[in-house]
Parts: C-alpha cells; structure tokens; sequence
C-alpha cells in the first residue's frame, strides 16, 4: 500500500512537471506523425494497389494493429534501460540505493509518469482521428475486444518493465551496453509488429511474436486481428508466464548486481 | 582551403583516437549497430514477400535503400557529427567557444565531435551496396552510378543536418524544433521507396529532401539515367548552398552566454 502510495505520488509530480514543458509533448505528437502516419500512409496506397486486401486483411485492421503499437509506444517504458544504465554510470544509483524505497520499484513508477502525458494525450485524441478516418473494424467493436484490451496494457505494460529492466540492470556488468540494448530493442521493433504488420509475418517470425517475450511486450497490436478472439486467453497467459519469469530474472540479476556496487562515499 | 581541410582531418583523427581509447565499447558499437540495421532489412524484405513488387521495388532495392541511407547517416555522424550539437550548443550558450576558433565555424563546429556507432551504420552501408550490386548483376557503370548516388546522399544528409540545426537561432527551445524536423526527415529515410507516390513524394523530395537520400538514387541506379542523377546533384547543390546559408544568416542572431568553456 505504501509503495502504491509512492507510485501515485511519482506519477502525479512527474505529470505536473511535464506540464511545465509543453514542447516534449509537442515533439512526441511529431514523432507520432512521421512515424506512425507516414508509415499507414504508404500503407494505404499498396493495399490500394492491391485491391484493399493482402494476406486475407484489410487495411482498417493493419493500420489499427500498427496504430495500437505507437500509440502504446508513446508511454516510453523502454527508455528505462536508458534511465538505469544512465544511474549507473553516472553514480547516482548509490544515492538511490540510500532511500528507504526499492530502487527498481522507484525507476519503474518514475518511467511511467514519464511518459504519462504524452500517453493520455496523443492515445485518445489519435484514437479519435482513427475512428473517423478509418471507423471502427469489426474485430475491435465487440465487448470481448474491450474486456481484455486493459488485461493486455497491463500485461504489456509489466512485461516491458520487466524486459527493459533487465537490459538496464546489465550496465552493473558492462561499461557499454548500449549495443545489446539497441539489438533487443530491434528485436521487439521487428517481433510487435511497427512497421510490419503481425499478418505479413513469415511462419518462424509469427510463432516468435506469438510465444516469444519480444512480441509479448506489445501483444496490443495482435488484438485488432479475427484471430485474437480464439487465441487471447493463450496469448495473455504466454504473456503473464513472460512476466513471471522476467520479474524473477529482473530481481535475482538486480540482487547480484547490487553486491557488486562499491560505494564511492563523498 | 588546405588549412582548413588539414585541421579538418586532424580533428577528426583526435576524435577517432579519443572514441578508440575504451577499445572493446569501441568495437561493440560499431558491430551492435551494424547488426540492429539488420532488422530494417528483415522488415521490408518480409513486406516485400507478403506484398509483392511494389511499382518495381524489389528486395535488392531495399539493400540499396538501407545502403544509401545508412552509409551517408554514417559518414554524417562520424566525420561531421559536431553539427547534431548545434542545438544545444545555442541553448546553453557554448557557442561562443567555437565562434571565437580562428578556423572556419562550420568546420570547426562540425569536426568537434564524433558518434562511433556511425561507424557500424557506414560499414553496414558499404555491405549493403556492395550486396545490392551484386544482386542486380552491376557491372562499371552501375558501380559509378552507386558512388555518385553515396556522394549525394551524404551530402544532402549533412546539409539539410545543417539546415535545421540553424533553425536554433530563431527559437529558444530549439531542441524541440530541431528535433521534430529531424524525426519527419529520418523516418521515410528507412520506409520502402516503391511506396512513395503522388504527394507524398514531392513533398518527401522537394520540401523535406528524405527521398533524395535513399528511395531516389536507389531509382537512379536501376534505370541508369543520368538526367534522374543530374537532378539529384542540382537538389544536392540546392541544399549545400541554402544550409550554408541559412547556418550564417542564423549565427548573426546568436546571443552570447559569455561561457566560453575549454576543450573540444
């Protein structure tokens, strides 16, 4: 209850603090045009091209499944690794260390009030651009499509802390992890589905974003699919088993990591 | 001229044996990006084959597209990476180290710092070209046309890097600015070129010139024309001239921080 306490008050002062400076949220709506609207622009025209389906899809539930993972995106968790390595080198990870609260607990509340604002306002007002450039599929506009949409951001959510938190906690072993982070990072680009829809995918590369925590992290972009209404239960438990065993691989690395901190003082 | 180039190129080489000092993150960086790049490859192949050619892009186009975009980010990033801290410098006010250089500002702005993981982007270029001329079969006259079209790619990067890195003199939360043109330009940089049409391709040529650095000398290589490549280096020449130019006007509204700072 404490730490849910702290959460809150992480969130609601870094919310306020984002307030204060409009142009990051000014920068993440562009990044979310070039981005996301130039990419379901080209998409239109091959589907155009190509009679307004491939693969047996259409465009509305291409440009929603891609739409869902930028939207998502826009809550920044994977600059968490950033955040940590940047703790770590810099130092200031002792003086975290030194409050009577977890530091990834801390890191992990801090990265979503991050990004929070930029989420609460480019989600819902690109939702509202979406509805009424491209309506509603039918895939998307049933109750059971609601139901399970907040289990997933949720599971999405968790998983990519949990994820991104153990890319963070390996700059305890390396001077520069960078290179890794960028590759894992690649790998969830790829496996969830950003610039090419989950539908395209070859048969190897649609089981490893089904079962794999790559595409796990941003299982959102599965669900405007038909095929999301047989498979979602199997999909989110995968999901959660994800998020067990990374949180525990996340607290057993970060425990020994700890051990290897040599406090500088000063 | 010989001055500026000769403290162009020892600046440089301080700043390859400053980044060479830590030798494996060093290496790591440049082999880690030179592999995350894979994934765009992997990505439009895969469009390629779930879509089909696509006004004639074929997975070898796209080996040519990563190669041109890539290489010339590279080469940007590690001999001229200087001018990505434009921005900031004007920000915060240390600008004033370099206006008081006696060497020539943009030279001596633009050599001031390096990225090594460019480095990683300019080998997986060359790779990625070297692979796209094989795979069309290129014989010499290809091989010409990929160079010219490497030299205008990297051209236009640099300026139009330097465009909009000007741009910070006009307003005081440059960074946002600088940052969010730069995001429109880099996207379609990396987007199948084939896809590109009507609007969204003069618009992506003329106005933000992220076409001219990849998807259109990739065209210019296919269909051996040299009219495509003549107007590729009349852009290219457009923008030398327009960033310099805009990069001096912009200078003349630079408000000194008196914090002169030392080193690079």
């Amino acid at each position: 209850m404490r730490e849910l306490r702290l959460g809150c008050k992480i969130v609601s002062t870094l919310l306020k603090n984002s307030l204060q400076y409009p142009g990051r949220l000014l920068l993440d709506i562009v990044a979310m045009l070039s981005w996301c609207g130039v990419c379901l622009l080209l998409y239109r025209y091959v589907f155009t091209l190509n009679g307004g389906t491939i693969k047996g899809t259409t465009f509305d539930v291409v440009a929603w499944s891609m739409f869902l993972y930028f939207a998502f995106s826009t809550l920044r968790l994977r600059s968490l690794t950033k955040t940590i390595t940047q703790d770590v080198i810099s130092g200031n990870v002792e003086m975290l260390f030194n409050k009577p609260v977890s530091y990834l607990v801390y890191r992990f509340w801090w990265q979503i009030g991050e990004g929070m604002l930029s989420f609460l306002v480019i989600a819902p007002i690109s939702v509202l651009v979406m509805v009424a450039l491209l309506g509603v599929p039918t895939t998307m506009a049933n109750w059971f499509f609601l139901a399970t949409l907040p289990i997933a951001m949720l599971g999405s959510a968790l998983l990519s802390l949990m994820f991104y938190g153990i890319f963070g906690v390996i700059a305890f072993w390396m001077t520069d992890p960078a290179p890794i982070q960028w590759i894992a990072d690649k790998f969830v680009m790829v496996l969830a589905g950003s610039y090419l829809p989950v539908a395209f995918f070859p048969k190897i590369m649609y089981v490893l974003a089904r079962f794999s925590p790559f595409g796990g992290t941003l299982i959102l972009s599965q669900m405007p699919y038909t095929t999301w209404k047989t498979d979602a239960w199997m999909l989110l438990s995968v999901q959660y088993l994800w998020i067990l065993i990374l949180g525990t691989v996340l607290v057993v690395m970060f425990r020994i990591a700890k051990q290897r901190v040599s406090i500088n003082g000063g | 001229m010989r001055n500026e180039l000769s403290f162009a190129l020892y600046s440089i080489k301080k700043n390859f044996q400053n980044s060479a000092e830590l030798r494996t993150s060093f290496l790591m960086n440049i082999v880690g990006m030179a592999l995350n790049n894979v994934a765009f490859i992997v990505i439009w192949a895969c469009f390629v084959k779930a879509v089909g050619i696509v006004n004639g892009w074929t997975v070898a186009d796209i080996y040519g597209l990563m190669g041109f975009s890539a290489l010339s980010f590279g080469v940007f990033h590690t001999l001229l990476g200087g001018i990505h801290l434009i921005p900031d410098a004007v920000a915060k006010g240390s600008f004033d180290r370099f206006m008081l250089s006696p060497k020539n500002l943009i030279v001596r702005i633009a050599t001031s710092a390096m990225s090594v993981s460019a480095i990683g982007d300019f080998v997986f270029g060359v790779i990625c070209l070297w692979l796209y001329l094989a795979m069309i079969h290129g014989g010499l006259l290809q091989l010409v046309f990929v160079i010219s079209g490497a030299i205008i790619a990297t051209v236009v990067m640099s300026t139009f890097w330097l465009f909009i890195s000007s741009l910070s003199f006009l307003f005081s939360d440059p960074k946002v600015v600088v940052d969010g043109i730069e995001s429109f330009f880099m996207a379609p940089t990396l987007f199948h070129g084939g896809a590109f049409q009507g609007w969204l391709r003069v618009f992506f040529t003329f106005i933000i010139p992220s076409l001219l650095v990849g998807a259109l000398p990739v065209e210019a290589v296919k269909s051996v024309s040299l009219w495509q490549l003549g107007l590729l280096l009349l852009l290219a020449l457009f923008w030398f001239l327009i960033s310099i130019w805009a990069f001096y006007k912009g200078v003349r509204r630079y408000e000194s921080a008196n914090l002169t700072t030392f080193g690079s």
